[in-house]
C-alpha cells in the first residue's frame, strides 16, 4: 500500500507523518508518536479507552483512519497538562478518588474536558451523557462524576 | 507507640476490647491520595501494552472452533514456510508438562488429542510481525472429528453424557450436614422452595491481556505483564518449560483491572508466550484482543440452585436445604477444592445458607465439567451466585409471612457468638446488625416501605417505584493452608524505605494502603515508602492477590517487618538521646521519648546511625492467618478466620409497560474492621455495587451450541455512567483482632448483595419475583405480563 503524508496538530505541535490508508489513528498516536496515554481496550469503539479530542469532538481513535485526521487538531491525555501544571480536571480526579486502575482515566478526562470546554456548568445528566462513551469497570462512575463537577466549579471560579 | 485501651463498639453485648491507636494515627485512617494517581491522570503510567521491546516476535494462538472434537491431524507445513514465521508449535513441542491451571493443571497449553471448548488452544505461532502471524494462523490445517458436546451441569451428570475429561464430568462435590433438616421442615410452619439460575459473566476488565516473554542466555526467562498472581504464573511456567521455579522471573506491570480474571488469564497467555520464547530463543510479545479474551479466558461460574427454607410463624428460621449445580466448563481453573476450604465451589456451598442462624442445614454442591468456557475467580468467588439465592428466597418468605423483609433478616442474622452453617462460632468482629441498623436509618427504609402493588394497582400504573434489601458476608483470605504472605522492608540511610512484596496493584489501591500501613508502623511519611512493583526474583512469596486478603495479610506482615527495623532504629536513637529504647516512639519522621516528647531525634539521623554502626537495615515479615478447617463430608469446621459484613438497600423505578428498570439509589453499609484509607474504601464500595448492578440487570455471556454470541463490548453490556444511581457508601469499624489496625477485607464484599437488593426492589415494585439473572427489561416485562395474565 502507498504511504501518504499527513499533517496533524497534536497537543499544540504540528507533526508530519507518513501513513498507510489502513493505519488507525490510535496506532499512529501510540506507535509513531509514542503517546501511549491513549489506551486500546476493544478496537470496536465501545470501551472508549482510546478517546481523544479531534477538532473539538471526542472520538474513539481506534475507529478512525489516521488519514482522516489530516489537517486536524488533536488533544490527547499528554496535552492536558499545561507548562507542568495539571488541568483542574486532573487535579480533581486525583483528589476526589476518581481513579482506580487508571485505564479509562485518559478517555474520561478528555471526554470531561470537551464537555467543560463547551458547557462550563453541566448538570448531572449532562456529565453522565458526556462520559457515557467511556467504560469504567472499577469506580462505578460516581467519584468521576463528582470530580468533574468539582473541576467545573474550579474552572468557573479560577479559569483553567 | 503506646497502645491505649479503648472500648470500640457500640452494642452493649459486645465485650471485645480492642487496643486502638485511633486518636494517634498519622497516616492510617486518612484518605491519602493514591501513590499512582499523578502518573495515571497524566497518561504517564506504562501498562503492559505500552512497553516496547525491539525485535520481539509476535505470538498468536490458533483456537478450536469446536466445543468438543478429536484432533485427527494438524498440518503446519504451509504456515512454517511463510516468510517471517519463526515458529509453529504443536502439543508435542511443549518442553515440560503440557498443562496449566491455578489448582489442577488440566488445561493443555496446546491440545494434542482433543479440544474441549470453543477457544481451546491448538497451535502457537511466532512471527516477525502481526500481519505475518495472523496470515500464518490461516495456513494451519486442522482436521477435527466433532464429538457430541454437553452444555449444562445437569446434563453432564447423566450417566450417558459425553465425557469432557477421562475421569468423568463430576469434578468435585461439597456438602454441609448440620442438624436434621427432615425434622426441621416438619417443625416449620411455613416452607418455601425455589429454583434460581445465574448466568456466565465476563470480567470485562478494560485492559486486554498482554505479556512479554524474554529468554536469557543463562537459561532463565522473564515474563512481564499484568498479573494478579505472579507466583501462580511462575509455578505453572516452570513446570511447562520443565525448569526449576527459580529460573522463571515474573514481573508485574500495572494492571488495568482484574476482578479475579487476571488470576487465571496471565497463566494462559504467559505460558504460551514463554513456550514460544523458549523454543525460538527470542523475546515474544503476545496480546489477546477483546474478543479473544471473552472467548477464551475464565468466567464467573453459572449455577442452577434449588433452595428450600423452613421457618416458624414468627419468622424464626428452622431448616434450609440446597442443591447447587455449578458449571465448571471445560477446565478446572479455580473451581475445585484446595484443602481445606479454598476454591470457588466449596466457598459457594459454605455461603449458600447466608449469614443467618439456621439449626438444620443440608447442602449438596456438584461442580461439573461441560464444553463451555471455564469458570474461574470473579469478585466474590462463588458468593454473588448463592447470595442472590438466599436473599431472594428470604425476601419472598417475608412477604409470605406478612413480615417486613428487614425484620425477618434482623431476627435471624448473625451476631457476636452466632454459630454458622459450618459450626463456626463467630467470636469477634461481627458487625452485620450494625450495618442493617445504619442502612435502615440512612436509606429511610421505614418511610419508604410499602407493600407490593395489588393487581389493580399494577394494571393502572405506568411506572412504579419499589425498594428492596439484601445482606451478605464475605471472608477475608482464601481458606487454604498455604496462605502465607511475605514482605521485606529495606531501610535506607536517609530514613526512606523500600517495600518488596508480591501482591499486585490492579486499581484497588493496595500500593497506597500498604504504604500507609508501613509508614504508620515505622513512623515515617507515606512519601518515604516506595512499594517496588512485584517481581518474583526479589519479592518474597506472597500468594495471590485475591480473596480480599491484601490489606489484612500483607498489612500484618508489614507490621512485623517494621518492628524489626524499629528495634534497630531505637537502639541507634537510644544512643543519640541517652534514653532507654523501651521508652522510644517513632512517629512523624521522629523518634522521641514517650515520657517527654520534647526530647527527640530525627528518624533519618537514627537511620544514618544504624547504617554506620552496622545495625540491621532490613526487616522481614511473614504472616499466615489462623488455620482454616473444613470437613468436606460434613461441611463442618472454621473455613475462614474473619468475615466482612454488608447490608445494601436499593430503590428502583420500573417501567411497567416495558419492563425497563432504573436503579435510583443504593445505600450500602459495611463492617470492614478498619478503613485504612476511607476514600479508597468508598471507591471499592461504589465500584463493587455497580458491578452488582450489572449482574442484576444486564450482564450475561450468551451461549449457543458452545459458542459465545456476545464477544465484544457492543453486545456484552456492562454499566455505563448513565446507569449510575446515587450510591451511598457507608462503613462502620468493628475491629478484627487479626487485622492490622483492626482491618479486614473490602474488595469483594460490595459486589455481593447488590444484585438481590435490586431484584428484591423490583419484586416490591411489580409484585412478582425474578428467579433468573439478569433482570433485563424483557425478563421483567414477561414477569409482569405473567402476573397480569394469571390475575393474582
Amino acid at each position: 500500500m502507498s504511504k501518504e503524508k499527513i499533517q496533524i496538530e497534536v497537543n499544540g505541535k504540528m507533526v508530519t507523518l507518513e501513513v498507510e490508508p489502513d493505519d488507525l489513528l490510535v496506532d499512529v498516536l501510540r506507535g509513531d508518536l509514542g503517546l501511549t496515554g491513549t489506551k486500546v481496550g476493544c478496537r470496536a469503539g465501545e470501551c472508549g479507552s482510546c478517546s481523544i479530542i479531534l477538532n473539538g469532538k471526542v472520538v474513539t481513535s481506534c475507529l478512525i483512519p489516521a488519514m482522516k485526521a489530516d489537517g486536524g487538531k488533536i488533544t490527547t491525555i499528554e496535552g492536558l497538562e499545561k507548562d507542568g501544571k495539571l488541568h483542574p480536571l486532573q487535579k480533581a480526579f486525583v483528589e476526589k478518588g476518581a481513579i482506580q486502575c487508571g485505564f479509562c482515566t485518559p478517555g474520561m478526562l478528555l471526554s470531561a474536558k470537551n464537555l467543560l470546554d463547551q458547557n462550563p456548568d453541566p448538570t448531572l445528566e449532562e456529565v453522565k451523557i458526556a462520559i457515557s462513551g467511556v467504560l469504567c469497570r472499577c469506580t462505578g462512575y460516581q467519584k468521576i462524576i463528582h470530580a468533574i463537577h468539582v473541576a467545573s466549579e474550579t474552572i468557573r471560579k479560577q479559569g483553567v | 507507640m503506646e497502645k491505649k485501651k479503648k472500648k470500640v463498639l457500640v452494642r452493649e453485648k459486645v465485650r471485645v476490647e480492642m487496643p486502638t491507636l485511633a486518636e494517634e494515627l498519622s497516616t492510617v485512617g486518612k484518605s491519602k491520595i493514591r501513590v499512582d494517581a499523578y502518573d495515571k491522570v497524566r497518561g504517564k503510567l506504562q501498562y503492559g501494552a505500552d512497553f516496547e521491546y525491539p525485535g520481539a516476535l509476535v505470538g498468536k494462538v490458533l483456537r478450536s472452533p469446536h466445543p468438543h472434537a478429536l484432533i485427527k491431524k494438524i498440518d503446519i507445513e504451509k504456515a512454517k514456510a511463510l516468510p517471517g514465521v519463526k515458529a509453529v508449535l504443536k502439543a508435542k513441542d511443549i518442553p515440560g508438562r503440557n498443562g496449566f491451571g491455578a489448582i489442577i493443571p488440566d488445561q493443555p497449553v496446546l491440545c494434542g488429542d482433543k479440544v474441549r471448548y470453543v477457544g481451546d488452544g491448538v497451535a502457537l505461532i511466532a512471527a516477525d510481525t502481526e500481519e505475518v502471524a495472523v496470515q500464518a494462523l490461516g495456513l494451519i490445517d486442522v482436521e477435527y472429528e466433532p464429538l457430541p458436546a454437553v452444555f449444562s451441569p445437569i446434563d453432564a451428570m447423566k450417566p450417558d453424557a459425553p465425557k469432557v475429561h477421562e475421569g468423568g464430568n463430576l469434578l468435585t462435590t461439597a456438602k454441609i450436614r448440620k442438624g436434621d433438616t427432615e425434622k426441621g421442615f416438619s417443625e416449620s410452619d411455613v416452607t418455601l422452595e425455589r429454583t434460581y439460575t445465574v448466568p456466565i459473566l465476563e470480567h470485562a476488565y478494560i485492559e486486554p491481556d498482554v505479556v512479554l516473554a524474554i529468554p536469557h542466555p543463562d537459561g532463565t526467562i522473564t515474563v512481564k505483564g499484568p498479573m494478579q498472581a505472579p507466583f501462580t504464573v511462575r509455578r505453572n511456567i516452570a513446570s511447562i518449560l520443565g525448569v526449576l521455579i527459580n529460573k522463571v522471573q515474573c514481573v508485574q506491570t500495572p494492571i488495568g483491572g482484574g476482578f479475579g480474571g487476571k488470576e487465571d488469564s496471565p497463566i494462559d497467555i504467559g505460558a504460551r508466550a514463554a513456550v514460544l520464547a523458549w523454543k525460538t530463543g527470542k523475546p515474544v510479545r503476545m496480546e489477546y484482543d477483546r474478543e479473544e479474551i471473552t472467548l477464551s479466558t475464565c468466567k464467573r461460574h453459572p449455577m442452577t440452585i434449588q433452595c428450600k427454607l423452613g421457618a416458624k410463624k414468627d419468622g424464626t428460621f428452622v431448616a434450609l436445604e440446597g442443591t447447587i449445580y455449578n458449571e465448571q466448563g471445560a477446565y478446572a481453573s479455580l473451581g475445585p477444592v484446595i484443602p481445606p476450604a479454598g476454591g470457588v465451589h466449596v466457598h459457594a456451598v459454605v455461603m449458600l445458607p447466608g449469614p443467618y442462624v439456621i439449626p438444620n442445614i443440608k447442602v449438596d454442591g456438584y461442580l461439573v465439567y461441560t464444553n463451555h468456557p471455564y469458570g474461574g475467580a470473579m469478585r466474590g468467588f462463588g458468593a454473588p451466585q448463592v447470595n442472590f439465592v438466599h436473599e431472594s428466597l428470604i425476601d419472598e418468605l417475608a412477604y409470605q409471612l406478612g413480615m417486613n423483609p428487614y425484620d425477618l433478616r434482623l431476627k435471624n442474622c448473625f451476631d457476636l457468638g452466632s454459630e454458622t452453617a459450618t459450626g463456626q462460632i463467630l467470636d469477634q468482629s461481627v458487625g452485620l446488625k450494625e450495618t442493617m441498623v445504619k442502612a435502615k436509618e440512612v436509606f429511610k427504609w421505614d418511610e419508604k416501605w410499602r407493600s407490593a402493588p395489588t393487581l389493580k394497582e399494577l394494571e393502572n400504573v405506568e411506572k412504579r417505584r419499589g425498594i428492596g434489601m439484601a445482606v451478605g458476608w464475605y471472608r477475608t483470605s482464601i481458606g487454604t493452608l498455604g496462605d502465607g504472605c511475605g514482605v521485606n522492608l529495606h531501610l535506607q540511610e536517609d530514613g526512606s524505605v523500600l517495600l518488596y512484596q508480591g501482591l499486585t496493584e490492579m486499581g484497588q489501591g493496595s500500593c497506597t494502603v500498604l504504604s500507609q500501613i508501613a509508614a504508620e508502623a515505622l513512623g515515617v511519611d507515606i512519601e518515604d515508602v516506595r512499594v517496588v512493583a512485584p517481581d518474583t526474583d526479589v519479592a518474597p512469596e506472597s500468594g495471590p492477590t485475591v480473596g480480599s486478603r491484601s490489606t489484612t495479610l500483607m498489612g500484618n506482615a508489614i507490621m512485623m517487618a517494621a518492628d524489626v527495623i524499629k528495634n534497630s532504629l531505637f537502639e541507634s536513637a537510644s544512643e543519640l538521646l541517652g534514653i532507654s529504647p523501651c521508652r522510644l516512639v517513632a512517629k512523624n519522621r521522629r523518634i522521641y521519648d514517650r515520657e517527654d516528647p520534647s526530647r527527640f531525634v530525627e528518624l533519618k539521623e537514627a537511620a544514618r546511625r544504624s547504617m554506620v554502626t552496622g545495625r540491621r537495615m532490613m526487616g522481614q515479615g511473614w504472616y499466615a492467618p489462623p488455620k482454616s478447617s473444613l470437613n468436606l463430608e460434613t461441611g463442618q469446621g472454621s473455613p475462614y478466620f474473619v468475615y466482612t459484613y454488608s447490608t445494601q438497600m436499593a430503590e428502583v423505578e420500573v417501567d411497567i409497560k416495558t419492563g425497563a428498570v432504573e436503579v435510583v439509589k443504593i445505600t450500602a453499609t459495611f463492617d470492614i474492621g478498619k478503613a485504612i484509607n476511607p476514600m479508597m474504601v468508598e471507591g471499592q464500595i461504589e465500584g463493587g455495587v455497580m458491578m452488582g448492578l450489572g449482574y442484576a440487570l444486564m450482564e450475561e455471556v450468551i451461549m449457543k451450541e458452545g459458542m459465545i454470541q456476545n464477544l465484544n463490548l457492543q453486545d456484552y453490556i456492562i454499566p455505563t455512567a448513565l446507569d449510575t444511581p446515587e450510591i451511598e457508601p457507608i462503613y462502620i469499624e468493628y475491629p478484627n483482632i487479626h487485622g492490622p489496625f483492626g482491618a479486614k477485607g473490602i474488595g469483594e464484599m460490595p459486589n455481593i448483595p447488590a444484585a438481590p437488593a435490586i431484584t428484591n426492589a423490583i419484586a416490591n415494585a411489580i409484585g412478582a419475583r425474578i428467579y433468573n439473572l439478569p433482570a433485563h427489561s424483557e425478563r421483567v416485562y414477561m414477569t409482569i405480563k405473567k402476573r397480569l395474565e394469571k390475575g393474582i
